[in-house]
Protein backbone atom coordinates (compact mmCIF):
# COMPACT_ATOMS: atom_id res chain seq x y z
CA UNK A 1 0.00 0.00 0.00
CA UNK A 2 2.37 2.01 0.74
CA UNK A 3 4.62 1.80 -2.15
CA UNK A 4 1.67 2.23 -4.65
CA UNK A 5 1.29 5.90 -2.82
CA UNK A 6 5.06 6.26 -3.79
CA UNK A 7 4.40 5.31 -6.90
CA UNK A 8 0.97 7.54 -7.29
CA UNK A 9 2.85 10.50 -6.07
CA UNK A 10 5.92 10.25 -8.29
CA UNK A 11 3.62 9.55 -11.42
CA UNK A 12 1.36 12.62 -10.04
CA UNK A 13 4.79 14.57 -10.15
CA UNK A 14 5.92 13.42 -13.67
CA UNK A 15 2.43 14.25 -14.66
CA UNK A 16 2.37 17.75 -13.77
CA UNK A 17 6.43 18.29 -14.95
CA UNK A 18 4.90 16.69 -18.75
CA UNK A 19 1.99 19.30 -19.05
CA UNK A 20 4.36 22.14 -18.02
CA UNK A 21 7.02 21.03 -20.67
CA UNK A 22 4.39 20.34 -23.30
CA UNK A 23 2.15 24.22 -22.88
CA UNK A 24 5.58 25.99 -22.37
CA UNK A 25 6.56 23.85 -26.06
CA UNK A 26 3.95 24.55 -27.23
CA UNK A 27 3.56 28.29 -26.34
CA UNK A 28 7.30 28.78 -27.88
CA UNK A 29 5.85 26.94 -30.93
CA UNK A 30 2.61 29.36 -31.66
CA UNK A 31 3.75 32.68 -30.21
CA UNK A 32 7.43 32.73 -30.59
CA UNK A 33 9.26 30.72 -32.69
CA UNK A 34 9.56 33.00 -36.03
CA UNK A 35 7.46 32.33 -38.79
CA UNK A 36 8.84 30.38 -41.39
CA UNK A 37 9.67 32.04 -44.47
CA UNK A 38 8.50 30.31 -47.25
CA UNK A 39 5.63 28.05 -45.75
CA UNK A 40 4.07 30.43 -43.96
CA UNK A 41 2.34 29.91 -40.23
CA UNK A 42 1.59 25.89 -41.29
CA UNK A 43 5.13 25.33 -40.73
CA UNK A 44 4.01 25.35 -37.00
CA UNK A 45 2.57 21.87 -37.39
CA UNK A 46 6.23 20.87 -37.57
CA UNK A 47 6.99 21.36 -33.45
CA UNK A 48 4.34 18.88 -33.05
CA UNK A 49 4.79 16.51 -36.48
CA UNK A 50 8.86 15.72 -35.85
CA UNK A 51 8.75 15.00 -31.84
CA UNK A 52 5.45 12.88 -32.56
CA UNK A 53 7.50 10.66 -35.50
CA UNK A 54 10.55 10.54 -33.58
CA UNK A 55 8.48 8.64 -30.75
CA UNK A 56 6.95 6.37 -32.95
CA UNK A 57 10.35 5.07 -34.11
CA UNK A 58 11.48 5.38 -30.66
CA UNK A 59 8.61 3.11 -28.68
CA UNK A 60 8.52 -0.08 -31.57
CA UNK A 61 12.05 -0.75 -30.01
CA UNK A 62 10.41 -0.93 -26.68
CA UNK A 63 8.38 -3.52 -28.01
CA UNK A 64 10.59 -5.39 -29.58
CA UNK A 65 13.34 -5.51 -26.84
CA UNK A 66 10.62 -6.85 -24.14
CA UNK A 67 9.13 -9.14 -26.77
CA UNK A 68 12.68 -10.53 -27.40
CA UNK A 69 12.78 -10.97 -23.14
CA UNK A 70 9.27 -12.13 -23.43
CA UNK A 71 10.08 -15.50 -25.84
CA UNK A 72 13.39 -15.93 -24.00
CA UNK A 73 11.79 -16.40 -20.54
CA UNK A 74 8.30 -17.77 -21.07
CA UNK A 75 9.56 -21.28 -20.56
CA UNK A 76 12.34 -20.52 -17.63
CA UNK A 77 11.03 -18.10 -15.86
CA UNK A 78 6.92 -17.20 -17.16
CA UNK A 79 6.39 -14.63 -14.20
CA UNK A 80 9.37 -12.26 -15.53
CA UNK A 81 7.88 -13.08 -19.08
CA UNK A 82 4.41 -11.83 -18.00
CA UNK A 83 6.17 -8.76 -16.82
CA UNK A 84 8.01 -8.53 -20.39
CA UNK A 85 4.54 -9.25 -22.20
CA UNK A 86 2.93 -6.06 -20.32
CA UNK A 87 5.84 -3.89 -21.38
CA UNK A 88 5.45 -5.36 -24.82
CA UNK A 89 1.42 -4.54 -25.00
CA UNK A 90 1.83 -1.16 -22.93
CA UNK A 91 4.61 0.66 -25.63
CA UNK A 92 2.94 -1.42 -29.11
CA UNK A 93 -0.12 0.89 -28.13
CA UNK A 94 2.21 4.08 -27.70
CA UNK A 95 2.94 3.37 -30.99
CA UNK A 96 -0.26 3.07 -32.74
CA UNK A 97 -1.06 6.53 -30.64
CA UNK A 98 1.69 8.46 -32.02
CA UNK A 99 2.28 7.04 -35.41
CA UNK A 100 -1.84 7.74 -36.04
CA UNK A 101 -0.48 11.23 -35.07
CA UNK A 102 2.59 11.71 -36.79
CA UNK A 103 0.49 10.65 -39.89
CA UNK A 104 -2.36 12.76 -39.49
CA UNK A 105 -0.18 15.91 -38.75
CA UNK A 106 1.81 14.57 -41.80
CA UNK A 107 -1.28 14.50 -44.08
CA UNK A 108 -2.11 18.40 -42.13
CA UNK A 109 0.69 19.77 -43.02
CA UNK A 110 0.70 17.85 -46.18
CA UNK A 111 -2.54 19.62 -47.73
CA UNK A 112 -1.49 23.08 -47.10
CA UNK A 113 1.99 22.52 -48.33
CA UNK A 114 1.70 20.52 -51.54
CA UNK A 115 -1.71 20.70 -52.16
CA UNK A 116 -2.48 16.84 -51.54
CA UNK A 117 -3.58 14.76 -48.43
CA UNK A 118 -1.49 11.84 -49.38
CA UNK A 119 1.40 10.64 -51.91
CA UNK A 120 2.69 7.20 -52.11
CA UNK A 121 6.49 8.50 -51.05
CA UNK A 122 8.51 6.48 -49.64
CA UNK A 123 8.63 7.93 -46.23
CA UNK A 124 4.53 8.02 -45.55
CA UNK A 125 4.64 4.16 -47.19
CA UNK A 126 6.74 2.67 -44.65
CA UNK A 127 5.44 4.87 -41.68
CA UNK A 128 1.74 3.65 -42.99
CA UNK A 129 3.22 -0.08 -43.45
CA UNK A 130 4.70 0.58 -39.16
CA UNK A 131 1.48 1.99 -38.34
CA UNK A 132 -0.36 -0.93 -39.97
CA UNK A 133 1.87 -3.27 -38.48
CA UNK A 134 1.15 -2.23 -34.88
CA UNK A 135 -2.14 -2.09 -35.10
CA UNK A 136 -1.95 -5.95 -36.33
CA UNK A 137 -0.22 -6.49 -33.24
CA UNK A 138 -2.76 -5.22 -30.94
CA UNK A 139 -5.92 -6.83 -33.01
CA UNK A 140 -3.83 -10.21 -32.94
CA UNK A 141 -3.69 -10.00 -29.12
CA UNK A 142 -6.93 -8.75 -28.94
CA UNK A 143 -8.84 -10.93 -31.29
CA UNK A 144 -6.56 -14.42 -31.42
CA UNK A 145 -8.55 -17.16 -29.45
CA UNK A 146 -5.47 -19.85 -29.28
CA UNK A 147 -3.04 -20.21 -25.91
CA UNK A 148 -0.49 -19.18 -27.91
CA UNK A 149 -1.55 -15.36 -28.42
CA UNK A 150 1.32 -13.94 -26.88
CA UNK A 151 3.70 -15.82 -28.23
CA UNK A 152 2.55 -14.97 -31.55
CA UNK A 153 2.28 -11.53 -31.19
CA UNK A 154 5.99 -11.50 -29.96
CA UNK A 155 7.01 -12.90 -33.12
CA UNK A 156 5.43 -10.77 -34.94
CA UNK A 157 7.14 -7.59 -32.82
CA UNK A 158 10.46 -9.15 -34.02
CA UNK A 159 9.39 -8.55 -37.49
CA UNK A 160 7.32 -5.40 -37.39
CA UNK A 161 10.76 -3.93 -35.74
CA UNK A 162 12.62 -4.55 -39.42
CA UNK A 163 10.38 -1.81 -40.35
CA UNK A 164 11.72 0.85 -37.96
CA UNK A 165 15.03 1.53 -39.73
CA UNK A 166 13.83 1.68 -42.91
CA UNK A 167 11.26 4.40 -42.13
CA UNK A 168 14.15 6.59 -40.65
CA UNK A 169 16.24 5.34 -43.36
CA UNK A 170 13.34 5.91 -46.41
CA UNK A 171 14.14 10.31 -46.55
CA UNK A 172 17.92 9.49 -46.83
CA UNK A 173 18.10 6.12 -49.45
CA UNK A 174 15.01 7.81 -51.64
CA UNK A 175 14.51 11.48 -52.55
CA UNK A 176 10.99 11.27 -53.18
CA UNK A 177 8.20 13.66 -51.99
CA UNK A 178 8.87 14.17 -48.50
CA UNK A 179 11.13 16.94 -46.93
CA UNK A 180 14.73 16.30 -46.61
CA UNK A 181 15.95 14.95 -43.16
CA UNK A 182 15.96 17.95 -40.75
CA UNK A 183 18.59 16.46 -38.27
CA UNK A 184 21.33 13.73 -39.54
CA UNK A 185 21.04 14.45 -42.75
CA UNK A 186 24.34 16.22 -43.76
CA UNK A 187 25.62 19.46 -44.65
CA UNK A 188 22.62 21.34 -45.30
CA UNK A 189 20.80 19.80 -42.77
CA UNK A 190 19.17 21.93 -39.50
CA UNK A 191 16.87 24.32 -38.70
CA UNK A 192 17.64 28.07 -37.45
CA UNK A 193 18.55 28.48 -34.29
CA UNK A 194 16.04 30.88 -33.45
CA UNK A 195 13.20 27.61 -33.90
CA UNK A 196 15.25 25.26 -31.65
CA UNK A 197 13.62 26.60 -28.18
CA UNK A 198 10.82 25.42 -29.44
CA UNK A 199 11.19 22.27 -31.16
CA UNK A 200 13.17 21.24 -28.28
CA UNK A 201 10.93 22.20 -25.67
CA UNK A 202 7.97 19.36 -27.70
CA UNK A 203 10.41 16.75 -27.99
CA UNK A 204 11.56 16.93 -24.06
CA UNK A 205 7.61 17.26 -23.37
CA UNK A 206 6.39 14.59 -25.70
CA UNK A 207 9.00 12.22 -25.05
CA UNK A 208 8.03 12.88 -21.15
CA UNK A 209 4.40 12.42 -22.08
CA UNK A 210 5.07 9.21 -23.62
CA UNK A 211 7.16 7.36 -20.91
CA UNK A 212 3.88 8.61 -18.85
CA UNK A 213 1.52 6.75 -21.26
CA UNK A 214 4.15 3.86 -20.96
CA UNK A 215 4.51 3.21 -17.60
CA UNK A 216 0.56 3.74 -17.03
CA UNK A 217 -0.30 1.14 -19.71
CA UNK A 218 2.23 -1.22 -17.74
CA UNK A 219 0.87 -1.15 -14.63
CA UNK A 220 -2.33 -1.44 -15.94
CA UNK A 221 -1.82 -4.29 -17.63
CA UNK A 222 0.30 -6.09 -14.28
CA UNK A 223 -3.39 -5.18 -12.96
CA UNK A 224 -4.85 -7.12 -15.52
CA UNK A 225 -2.53 -9.56 -15.07
CA UNK A 226 -3.06 -10.04 -11.25
CA UNK A 227 -7.12 -10.23 -11.97
CA UNK A 228 -6.66 -12.84 -14.01
CA UNK A 229 -4.04 -15.24 -11.81
CA UNK A 230 -7.12 -14.64 -9.09
CA UNK A 231 -9.45 -15.74 -11.77
CA UNK A 232 -7.20 -18.64 -12.59
CA UNK A 233 -6.25 -19.52 -8.74
CA UNK A 234 -10.03 -19.31 -8.16
CA UNK A 235 -11.06 -21.93 -10.28
CA UNK A 236 -8.43 -24.31 -10.02
CA UNK A 237 -9.96 -24.10 -6.17
CA UNK A 238 -13.22 -24.75 -7.41
CA UNK A 239 -12.62 -27.59 -9.61
CA UNK A 240 -10.42 -29.17 -6.07
CA UNK A 241 -13.46 -28.68 -4.08
CA UNK A 242 -15.95 -30.64 -6.42
CA UNK A 243 -13.26 -33.16 -6.99
CA UNK A 244 -13.57 -33.96 -3.04
CA UNK B 1 3.19 37.55 -31.90
CA UNK B 2 -0.25 37.41 -30.94
CA UNK B 3 -2.28 34.77 -31.21
CA UNK B 4 -5.18 35.54 -33.27
CA UNK B 5 -3.90 34.58 -36.75
CA UNK B 6 -4.68 30.97 -35.66
CA UNK B 7 -8.38 31.26 -35.64
CA UNK B 8 -8.43 33.03 -38.82
CA UNK B 9 -9.94 31.48 -42.31
CA UNK B 10 -6.88 30.55 -44.33
CA UNK B 11 -6.40 26.93 -45.16
CA UNK B 12 -2.96 27.23 -43.05
CA UNK B 13 -4.78 28.66 -39.91
CA UNK B 14 -7.57 25.85 -39.76
CA UNK B 15 -4.73 22.81 -40.96
CA UNK B 16 -2.65 24.03 -37.78
CA UNK B 17 -5.35 24.45 -35.47
CA UNK B 18 -6.97 20.93 -36.28
CA UNK B 19 -2.91 18.93 -35.70
CA UNK B 20 -2.51 20.85 -32.65
CA UNK B 21 -6.20 20.08 -31.55
CA UNK B 22 -5.73 16.32 -33.12
CA UNK B 23 -2.75 15.81 -30.78
CA UNK B 24 -3.92 16.80 -27.75
CA UNK B 25 -7.50 14.87 -27.79
CA UNK B 26 -6.02 11.88 -29.44
CA UNK B 27 -3.14 11.76 -26.30
CA UNK B 28 -5.96 13.06 -23.75
CA UNK B 29 -8.20 10.22 -24.61
CA UNK B 30 -5.87 8.08 -24.66
CA UNK B 31 -4.78 8.66 -20.93
CA UNK B 32 -8.39 8.91 -20.46
CA UNK B 33 -9.16 5.55 -21.48
CA UNK B 34 -6.08 4.09 -19.49
CA UNK B 35 -6.97 5.88 -16.24
CA UNK B 36 -10.83 4.51 -16.23
CA UNK B 37 -9.36 1.26 -17.10
CA UNK B 38 -7.59 1.36 -13.86
CA UNK B 39 -10.33 2.40 -11.82
CA UNK B 40 -12.09 -0.69 -13.17
CA UNK B 41 -9.54 -3.40 -13.38
CA UNK B 42 -9.09 -1.83 -9.78
CA UNK B 43 -12.37 -2.25 -8.42
CA UNK B 44 -12.64 -5.95 -9.91
CA UNK B 45 -9.41 -7.00 -8.49
CA UNK B 46 -10.81 -5.54 -4.88
CA UNK B 47 -14.28 -7.18 -5.02
CA UNK B 48 -12.23 -10.32 -6.58
CA UNK B 49 -9.68 -10.41 -3.16
CA UNK B 50 -12.70 -9.26 -1.04
CA UNK B 51 -14.58 -12.36 -2.10
CA UNK B 52 -11.69 -14.87 -1.63
CA UNK B 53 -11.11 -13.61 2.04
CA UNK B 54 -14.78 -13.97 2.38
CA UNK B 55 -14.49 -10.39 3.51
CA UNK B 56 -17.79 -9.37 2.35
CA UNK B 57 -19.40 -12.62 3.31
CA UNK B 58 -22.39 -12.08 5.96
CA UNK B 59 -22.29 -16.00 7.55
Amino acid sequence: MRRSRIYGTVGLVWLVLTLAAIAHGTRLALVVAPTEATMGNVQRIFYYHVPTSMLSLLFPYVNFIASVFYLGWRRRDPMRALTADAVAIAAAEVTVVFSSLSLLTGMLWGRAAWGIWWTWDARLTSMLLLWLLYVSYLMLRKLSATGQTQTLAAVLSVFAAIDVPIVFMSIRWWRTQHPAPVFFGGEDSGIDPSMMPAFGWNVLGWAMWGVFLLVFRYALERRRQEREQEAALKSIEGSLEMAQ
Amino acid sequence: MRLSWIFGSSMEAHHLLAAYVAVWLIQGGYAGWIAWQWVRAGKELQADLSLNTGEDEEF
